[in-house]
């Protein structure tokens, strides 16, 4: 989609350390990450992971786990408490505060209660993500209504979102995530909110968009949509990141239990 | 700045302002308020200015003349008059005359039933510009001093009065600008923190789509000059129809009594009034902003 339109997207700066292989290397790389929101209690303890260009990756584990803290790491609404985490070879917690835009212009976030600005219209809610890059109204008008049907909302522009389904409202929000066309989209728990149906779509949607091009890092604690299609799966566990290469049957949890702590089967 | 930039601009404004209206018309209410005190005042300062300046180039002086002064004497005093250097003209007015004046100026039927004995006899003198001050203060003395003189008016204590009372209103005026100033900080600031709290989900979706600080604040910082600039112009326009409204009614009196027509205050004070709400609007919202904006 627009790739004419698609050269005038904002890349990451690269500075004074800009790295010419940054291209062939991973897109995220945690190294021994630590978080803690209360001292007696770590979230993050030493996580390592590495996501590679391209990659659909779904975060799991129960409530609690750190998968929305991974995420809003990645996005520098978190800092790390020590540890090191690189996006596109840049090290994330290290960026001074005017280089965060540009860094989240890069990203696509979607979140469990959506972030939409009710009062908005569709239209509107999803033209912000390109006003802020500057681009011309027409430019906008253009790309926003592509990126509407795209999500199958076509002809929903004017509607305000208060007035949408849960669905609908989703698909609103990943079109604001993806009409900048960023390297990598975050989704955290982005079918919490849905009925069974609409979380296999809405999954349906994101594997659509990875298909195209873009790494999707998909946190969900919902073990049904981890069966729908084979992918990699990093099971937060103890305040670390494992692989879930033999199943998920290593793994078991409360969902109930947001305590952080983990019972291995 | 591009055309999204300003759409955004305009857009962002126009969206917050269409959904938090009546806290944008409560404060420019409230801004409103304190900008009529300023205003008023302005418009008493202007006034006093004018008259003040009205009578400091009046440029005359009467001489009150002794009941029992004749003819001879007042012929002579006359004469003298003229050929002093700085008399213009010197123009007798006698008892009739004054109350005829007095009483076709002024249409009061007290006045009109005084008897001639009530008004004296004058001169009336017309001054070059050239004199000044010191040298019409000198003239009086003189002039008091003759024995058919029996009060001289300069005018000048008027004019003195005028300036004393001038200073105060302009003393006024500036105590009343500091109280304006302050009331815009705290009702901008108040309103800034409001409207921020209430849009913190837009504030927190701008975030999240790589806005800079810049781009979020843009729209608040707009609204606070907005705000600041309609209070300021719906104090003028308050004040410009209470103005109109004393104005029909007391014109002629005013007119009578201060010896110029009252004026409403000039279209670049009006302006200064509108741009300096403006700016302060702006420059209270930016800074409410710079720290509760987080990146």
């Amino acid at each position: 989609m627009g790739s004419a339109l698609g050269s005038k997207r904002s890349k990451l700066r690269p500075g004074r350390r800009f790295d010419a292989s940054a291209a062939d290397k991973p897109i995220v790389v945690f190294e021994d990450v630590f978080k803690s929101y209360r001292a007696d209690r770590p979230v993050l303890k030493a996580l390592s992971l590495t996501i590679e260009r391209g990659e659909f990756l779904f975060i799991t584990g129960p409530s609690g786990a750190g998968k929305s803290t991974l995420l809003r790491l990645m996005y520098r609404s978190e800092l790390p408490d020590d540890g090191t985490i690189r996006f596109m070879g840049r090290d994330v917690a290290r960026l001074k505060s005017e280089s965060i835009p540009t860094l989240r212009r890069n990203m696509g976030v979607i979140f469990q209660d959506f972030k939409l600005v009710p009062s908005w219209s569709a239209f509107e809610n999803v033209a912000i993500a390109l006003e802020v890059l500057g681009l011309p109204s027409r430019v906008i008008r253009a790309r926003v209504g592509d990126t509407l049907e795209r999500v199958g909302l076509q002809g929903r522009g004017a509607t305000r979102v208060s007035l949408m389904s849960g669905g609908e409202q989703q698909r609103v929000a990943i079109a604001r995530a993806i009409v900048g066309e960023p390297a990598l989209l975050l989704a955290d728990e982005p079918t919490g909110n849905l009925d069974p149906q609409l979380a296999i779509d809405i999954l349906g949607l994101c594997e659509d968009i990875h298909d195209a091009g873009t790494t999707v890092v998909f946190a969900t604690h919902d073990r049904s949509l981890l069966d729908v299609r084979p992918r990699r799966v990093v099971v937060l566990d103890e305040g670390k990141a494992t692989d879930a290469q033999d199943g998920l049957d290593a793994f078991d949890w409360d969902d109930e239990d947001d305590s952080g702590i983990r019972v291995a089967v | 700045m591009s055309d999204g930039g300003r759409a955004y601009r305009f857009l962002g404004t126009w969206r917050a302002g269409r959904s938090n209206w009546k806290l944008q018309a409560l404060s420019v209410f409230s801004l409103a308020v304190a900008f009529v005190c300023l205003a008023s005042a302005l418009l008493v300062v202007t006034n006093l200015a004018e008259v003040r300046d009205r009578w400091s180039r009046a440029g005359r002086a009467t001489v009150y003349l002794r009941d029992d002064a004749t003819a001879e004497d007042v012929q002579a005093l006359i004469r003298a008059l003229e050929s002093t250097p700085g008399v213009q003209r010197a123009r007798y007015v006698p008892r009739e005359a004054a109350r005829n004046e007095v009483v076709s100026e002024g249409g009061d039927s007290q006045l009109a039933a005084l008897p001639p004995e009530a008004f004296p006899s004058s001169v009336e003198l017309s001054f070059a510009d050239s004199i000044d001050d010191m040298e019409l203060s000198v003239m009086a003395l003189k002039l008091r001093a003759l024995p058919s003189v029996d009060m001289v008016e300069t005018y000048q204590k008027w004019t003195e009065r005028l300036s004393s009372l001038l200073h105060g209103g302009v003393t006024a005026s500036l105590f009343l600008a500091l109280v304006v100033f302050a009331a815009v900080i705290s009702v901008v600031a108040s309103t800034m923190r409001l409207l921020l709290e209430r849009r913190r989900l837009e504030v927190e979706v701008l975030r999240l789509v790589g806005a800079t600080r810049k781009f979020v604040c843009r729209p608040f910082i707009m609204e606070g000059a907005g705000q600041g600039a309609c209070g300021a112009a719906l104090a003028i326009f308050v004040l410009g129809v209470l103005y109109n409204i004393v104005r029909g009614r007391f014109d002629q009196q005013l007119a009578t009594l201060l010896g110029v027509q009252p004026a409403f205050l000039p279209w670049q004070i009006m302006l200064l009034m509108v741009t300096v709400g403006a700016m302060m609007g702006a420059t209270t919202a930016w800074l409410s902003l710079r720290k509760a904006v987080k990146l």
